[in-house]
C-alpha cells in the first residue's frame, strides 16, 4: 500500500443513511430513557427528602447502587444477566432496545433524584414557614411554593444530565442496540474507514448535545 | 386571647424556654424584648406551632395547641405571622403573593382575592406595586407586602418576629407606621422587637425575657423609666 494520507469522506457520506438509522434509535432511547428517568428521579428525589424511613431507605439504596456501578456493567447485567433469569423462569427476554431504554432510565433516574433532592433542600426554610403560617397544608406549600422554585434550580443540572445520558447511549452498542455507535462500528468493520466514520459520528453527537444546550438556554431565559 | 401556662421548649438537651406563663387579651399589643438567645423568637414561634411545644399549655384563640386533635392549619389561618426575613415568595408577583392563601385556603375566587389584595396594598401604601416581583422592592416595601399577605387571611392575632431587624435604618419607619396603624385599629399583636420607640408608642405592655424566662412585664412607661429587676436595667442601659 502507498504511504501517506488516504482519506475518503465521500465514501463515508455514502454510509450516512445507515448512520441516520442508528441516530434515530439513539434519539429514541435518549428521549424515552430520559422521560422515564425524570419520572423515576422525581419520585426517588422526593423519597430522599421524605421523613418516612422506608421511603428514604429504598431511595437511598437505589441512588447509591446505581451511582456506584458503571453504566456498562448495568447494561450487560440487565441484558445478559437478568435476561438469562427471565428466560429460565418466565420464558421471555427483554429486547436490546427495551433493555437499553430501561438502563438509561434507571441510570439517569438516580442522578436526577439527587438533582431533585438538592434543589428542594436548597429552598430557604423560611419559604415553607411562610406558607404554613398562612394556613396552607404541607402539600399545598410544596406544590405552590417550594416545588416551582426548586424546578427552576433543577434546570441547569438537568440539562447537564440530559447531555450525559445522551452520550451514554453509545455504551449500549455493547448489548447490540442498533444505535449510532453500533452502526458506525458495523460500517468501519466493512469499509475500514475508521477515521472518517468516527469523525462523522463524533460530529453528530456534538450537534445533538449542542442542540440540547441551546434548548436549555432558551428555557432558562424563559423562566428568567 | 392567648393563654400560656408553664411552657417549656427543648432543642435536644438544650432548654430554651424554661416555663413561660403569660396572658394576652384581645386588642392588646404586647412587645417582647430581650437579648439574643433569650428565647423570645422561640416563644413567638410556639404560638402558631412553627416550633413544637415540649410541655405546658398554650391556648390561642380557643385552640389548645398541645391537643393533638387541634387543627393546626385552621389555627394558622387565624394567626398571621410576619418574619424578620420577609419570606415573600420570589416566584410570584406582589399580588399573587397576597392572593395565594385566600384562594387556596379560604377558597376565595380570583376576583374576591384580588379585591382583598388590592385594598390591603393600598392600606400599606403599595397600591402601585401590585404587578412587581419581590426582588424589585426595597426591604421596607417587602415587609409591608408581607404584612399585607398575612392580613389577607383576616387573622385575629398578628405575630411579628423582629420585623424591622433586617432593614436599613431609614426603611424602619415605614414598616413601624403600618404596624402602628394596625395597633390603632385594635389588632391583637405580639411583637418581638428591638424598637423601643415602637414599644413605648404602640405597646400596651412590654415583656422582658432573658435565658428562657420572663424576667419582668409591665406597661412600657414603667418598663423604660422604672424597671424592677437588675437584669432588665442592665439590658435597657445597653440599648
Amino acid at each position: 500500500m502507498e504511504a501517506g494520507l488516504n482519506l475518503d469522506f465521500i465514501k463515508a457520506f455514502e454510509s450516512l443513511p445507515y448512520l441516520i438509522q442508528g441516530l434515530k434509535t439513539t434519539v429514541l432511547i435518549a428521549v424515552f430513557g430520559l422521560l422515564f428517568g425524570f419520572v423515576i428521579g422525581l419520585a426517588a428525589g422526593l423519597a430522599r427528602t421524605s421523613k418516612n424511613k422506608a421511603l428514604y431507605a429504598v431511595s437511598t439504596v437505589y441512588v447509591e447502587s446505581v451511582r456506584g456501578t458503571p453504566l456498562l456493567v448495568q447494561a450487560v447485567w440487565l441484558y445478559f444477566g437478568v435476561n438469562q433469569l427471565l428466560v429460565q423462569t418466565l420464558g421471555f427476554r427483554l429486547s436490546s432496545l427495551n433493555a437499553g431504554i430501561i438502563v438509561i432510565a434507571v441510570n439517569a433516574g438516580a442522578y436526577i433524584a439527587e438533582i431533585v433532592r438538592g434543589s428542594i433542600q436548597s429552598i430557604d426554610k423560611g419559604q415553607e414557614e411562610a406558607g404554613r403560617s398562612l394556613g396552607l397544608t404541607r402539600i399545598q406549600t410544596f406544590a405552590y411554593i417550594i416545588f416551582p422554585q426548586a424546578l427552576k434550580r433543577m434546570i441547569p443540572p438537568l440539562g447537564n444530565q440530559f447531555i450525559i445520558s445522551l452520550k451514554d447511549t453509545s455504551l449500549l452498542s455493547i448489548i447490540s442496540v442498533g444505535e449510532l455507535m453500533r452502526h458506525s462500528q458495523e460500517i468501519v468493520a466493512v469499509d475500514f474507514n475508521a477515521f472518517e466514520i468516527y469523525t462523522l459520528v463524533a460530529a453528530v453527537y456534538l450537534l445533538l448535545t449542542l442542540a440540547i444546550s441551546l434548548v436549555l438556554r432558551l428555557v432558562e431565559r424563559r423562566l428568567g | 386571647m392567648i393563654q400560656v401556662r408553664d411552657l417549656h421548649k427543648y432543642y435536644g438537651d438544650l432548654e430554651v424556654l424554661k416555663g413561660i406563663d403569660c396572658q394576652i387579651s384581645k386588642r392588646e399589643v404586647v412587645c417582647v424584648i430581650g437579648p439574643s438567645g433569650s428565647g423570645k423568637s422561640t416563644f413567638l414561634r410556639c404560638l402558631n406551632l412553627l416550633e413544637q411545644i415540649t410541655s405546658g399549655q398554650v391556648v390561642v384563640n380557643g385552640h389548645d395547641l398541645t391537643d393533638p386533635k387541634t387543627d393546626i392549619n385552621l389555627l394558622r389561618t387565624e394567626v398571621g405571622m410576619v418574619f424578620q426575613r420577609f419570606n415573600l415568595f420570589p416566584h410570584k408577583n406582589v399580588l399573587d403573593n397576597i392572593m395565594l392563601a385566600p384562594m387556596k385556603v379560604r377558597k376565595k375566587t380570583k376576583n374576591e382575592a384580588r379585591e382583598i389584595a388590592l385594598s390591603l396594598l393600598d392600606k400599606v401604601g403599595l397600591g402601585d406595586k401590585a404587578d412587581v416581583f419581590p426582588h424589585h422592592l426595597s426591604g421596607g416595601q417587602m415587609q409591608r407586602v408581607a404584612i399585607a399577605r398575612a392580613l389577607a387571611m383576616n387573622p385575629q392575632i398578628m405575630l411579628f418576629d423582629e420585623p424591622t431587624s433586617a432593614l436599613d435604618p431609614e426603611l424602619v419607619g415605614e414598616v413601624l407606621a403600618v404596624m402602628k396603624d394596625l395597633a390603632r385599629e385594635g389588632m391583637t399583636m405580639v411583637v418581638v422587637t428591638h424598637e423601643m420607640g415602637f414599644a413605648r408608642e404602640a405597646g400596651d405592655r412590654v415583656i422582658f425575657m432573658d435565658q428562657g424566662v420572663i424576667v419582668e412585664e409591665s406597661p412600657p412607661e414603667q418598663m423604660f423609666t422604672n424597671p424592677q429587676h437588675d437584669r432588665t436595667r442592665e439590658f435597657l442601659s445597653k440599648i
